[in-house]
């Protein structure tokens, strides 16, 4: 009984010295809602965050929802209690959270949406690609890709979904779906990897290769499900390029993939730009400052500002990565984040 | 009862032993009569091979509930071990693409590495449901959590990729029937997995460690004063549990050419519902194994239904829940109809 509570109090020991608190001085200190670390582009979203913010004076403090809106509902509670100098919220659900935004702002914390945009309350600042906006991206590559292969619009997509439960696939496959249905010989088969795992991804390509042999086109909602879509290709004895592949996202995988020739194209959230943007504002956000419209440089992309009924949001253009421009840095899946220092607008 | 005929009789207990077997077969003629596309070759390949990874993990799941446990660690661990075969031998993403030679040396030191990962967490396991008599829902758990923690901690939420060929070669070269106009073959992975139930199928029926694993579920008190050494018995069959977990995460890497650290995620469900439907009761002592990978097949069948129906993806669960739930029922009826055959 003496060791089993020696043991106890070593494991809590331990996991108390992780706890370690961050105190530094700064402008102070912000929270990021991030809505899970099982993916790529959240990950790279916290370094990118942190990175920019720490540039123009605050701290950053990240709490991981694990995919959970109840969590994150607890989140946004327990962080507005501490009354922090800004939150930024990148929701998991793009409903469930408006309470907590109501209650933050009301508190006078101001929110900021990040890459997931939330328009049925406003919020202080929302910095986004735009979900809808990557499907419509994703669909003008389509257009070419399958023009590019016979000619005019025509052919047979895979088009496959991260977790049905996910409004951020949701998204896409509106955009994409609401382009593509300008072209009726286009076929869309459309399933859902559930829970975003990726051998789920490669078992729907298995399936569906064998079903229908003449796919033309695989869209995956996230470059670590073409992975798994790739490796089921090889398994059925496929080349690249015998079937072409697009994913969205830009994660690093995908960009290796291009570089490989198995994927066309590789649509791009410009997350280094998303989260400068964040950074950039911050000052005028926190000390509630209007954020005139117009066009801002943002780490060298175009942002528009625009006023909205949810607020002022900024909108950074997506790209498509193909061949011709994988190895350009500015793309955050080359993991090499600006050199240039992020200043706060004035 | 009374009046059956011994001819009667042995086929009732023919069919109630072999119940999933019939349900698989009559699922596979349902699907390929109405589902366009399923009756193919290649579809039931594409069973088979889907199957592999969730087989291998319900074996180990199974051993364990037969002895009386639970294991909830075997999906993190599976995890752990796809991302620690990942990082050493892809050379993409976060992989550090360790370089063996000859190249085959990357296939035994991966499995080892995979086995030993998968060995280590259900030792632990195994220690604190044992020794210190903590329950293994609890411990088990634990291990879940803490494990697939391990794994986003050990990754940084980022992914490996580009597993090295000599162990891909397993995902990859297939095996099978290939005559002019008929093709049926799957991956050496899904052979592997294969040899794993038969292996293990044998373990459990001609051995006296599987009849001492069924024993000690069925009544563990009674089995440590027949002098069987059941404590020992228990850890191992955790660590076994473990390392087959660990095998199964060294498949599902070459499975998707390397590791994410969500991989898995939502096997453990489906390992328990493989089992349950598969006969094997949670209250220890009673199951085989062959009908264990029948319950993979029958839900692999019912997934690849789905993917080529084209329903929402939320149908899946459902069929899943309702199918567990057919199956409970069917258990209890098989073992009502037992007890009066008796």
């Amino acid at each position: 009984m003496k060791r089993l509570l020696l043991t106890v109090l070593g494991v809590i020991a331990l996991a108390m010295a992780m706890l370690t608190p961050a105190v530094a001085q700064s402008k102070g200190k912000v929270y990021y809602l991030v809505p899970t670390l099982l993916d790529e582009f959240q990950t790279g979203s916290v370094s990118a965050l942190e990175t920019f913010l720490k540039q123009v004076g605050y701290d950053v403090q990240t709490l991981n929802a694990d995919n959970k809106t109840d969590v994150q509902q607890s989140q946004m509670n327990d962080v507005i209690a501490l009354k922090p100098a800004a939150i930024i919220l990148a929701a998991v659900d793009f409903n469930a959270l408006k309470p907590s935004i109501e209650a933050a702002m009301a508190a006078g914390i101001p929110v900021v949406e990040f890459d997931r945009q939330i328009t049925s309350t406003p919020s202080a600042f929302t910095s986004v690609a735009g979900t809808i906006e990557i499907g419509y991206i994703a669909a003008e590559q389509a257009e070419k890709l399958l023009t590019a292969k016979y000619g005019s619009v025509k052919g047979k997509v895979l088009q496959i979904l991260g977790d049905p439960g996910d409004p951020y696939t949701l998204d896409i496959q509106k955009g994409f779906e609401e382009k593509m249905a300008a072209f009726a010989d286009v076929k869309i088969i459309s399933l859902p990897a559930m829970l975003w795992e990726a051998s789920n991804a490669g078992t729907i390509a298995a399936d569906q290769l064998v079903a229908n042999p003449d796919i033309d086109l695989i869209f995956s909602h996230a470059a670590h499900l073409s992975v798994a879509v790739v490796a089921s290709l090889e398994s059925a004895g496929k080349k690249p390029g015998d079937i072409m592949l697009m994913s969205s996202n830009g994660a690093p995988v995908g960009l290796d993939l291009i570089r490989k020739g198995w994927l066309n194209v590789e649509v791009e959230q410009p997350l280094y730009a998303q989260a400068a943007a964040v950074a950039a504002f911050m000052d005028k956000i926190v000390n509630k400052q209007e954020i005139k419209p117009g066009e801002y440089d943002i780490i060298g992309l175009n942002g528009v500002v625009t006023t909205e009924a949810w607020g002022p949001n900024i909108k950074l253009p997506g790209a498509a990565i193909d061949k011709s421009n994988v190895d350009d840095p500015k793309f955050w899946g080359n993991l090499k984040p600006p050199t240039d220092t992020v200043k706060a607008i004035e | 009862m009374d009046a059956m005929t011994p001819q009667t009789r042995r086929t009732l207990e023919f069919v109630l032993d072999n119940l999933v077997w019939f349900m698989l077969l009559a699922v596979l003629v349902v699907f390929s009569a109405f589902v366009p596309n399923y009756f193919q070759p290649g579809i039931f390949a594409n069973i088979i091979e889907a199957s592999s990874v969730l087989g291998v993990m319900s074996i180990g799941l199974a051993l364990v509930v037969i002895a009386g446990h639970m294991d909830l660690s075997v999906e993190s661990v599976a995890a752990l071990s796809a991302m620690a075969v990942g990082i050493l031998f892809c050379s993409a993403g976060i992989g550090i693409g360790v370089d063996l030679q000859p190249e085959w040396l990357a296939v035994p030191v991966s499995l080892f590495i995979a086995l030993g990962v998968g060995a280590a967490v259900g030792l632990l396991n195994g220690f604190l449901i044992v020794r210190w008599k903590v329950n293994a829902f609890i411990v088990t758990l634990a291990s879940y959590i803490w494990v697939r923690g391990l794994v986003l901690a050990l990754s940084g939420g980022r992914s490996a990729q580009d597993l090295a060929p000599a162990i891909r070669w397993f995902g990859t070269q297939r095996l099978g029937i290939d005559l002019p106009g008929f093709t049926f073959t799957v991956p050496l992975t899904a052979w592997l997995a294969i040899l794993c139930f038969v292996v293990f199928s044998f373990i459990m029926a001609k051995t006296p460690f599987g009849r001492h694993l069924m024993m000690i579920g069925g009544n563990e008190t009674a089995t440590f004063r027949a002098g069987i050494k059941v404590n020992k018995l228990l850890i191992i069959s955790f660590v076994m549990a473990g390392a087959i977990a660990g095998l199964a995460g060294w498949l599902l890497s070459i499975r998707t050419s390397g590791a994410t650290a969500n991989l898995g995620t939502g096997l453990l469900f489906n390992a328990f519902a493989a089992v349950v439907i598969g006969g094997v009761s949670l209250k220890g002592g009673v199951g085989a194994l062959p009908g264990v990978y029948a319950g993979v097949l029958l839900l692999s069948s019912i997934n690849t239904a789905i993917n080529l129906m084209g329903l929402p993806a939320t149908s899946t669960q459902v069929i899943h829940g309702l199918l567990v739930l057919a199956a409970v029922l069917l258990d209890t009826f098989k073992q009502t109809l037992r007890q009066k055959l008796a």
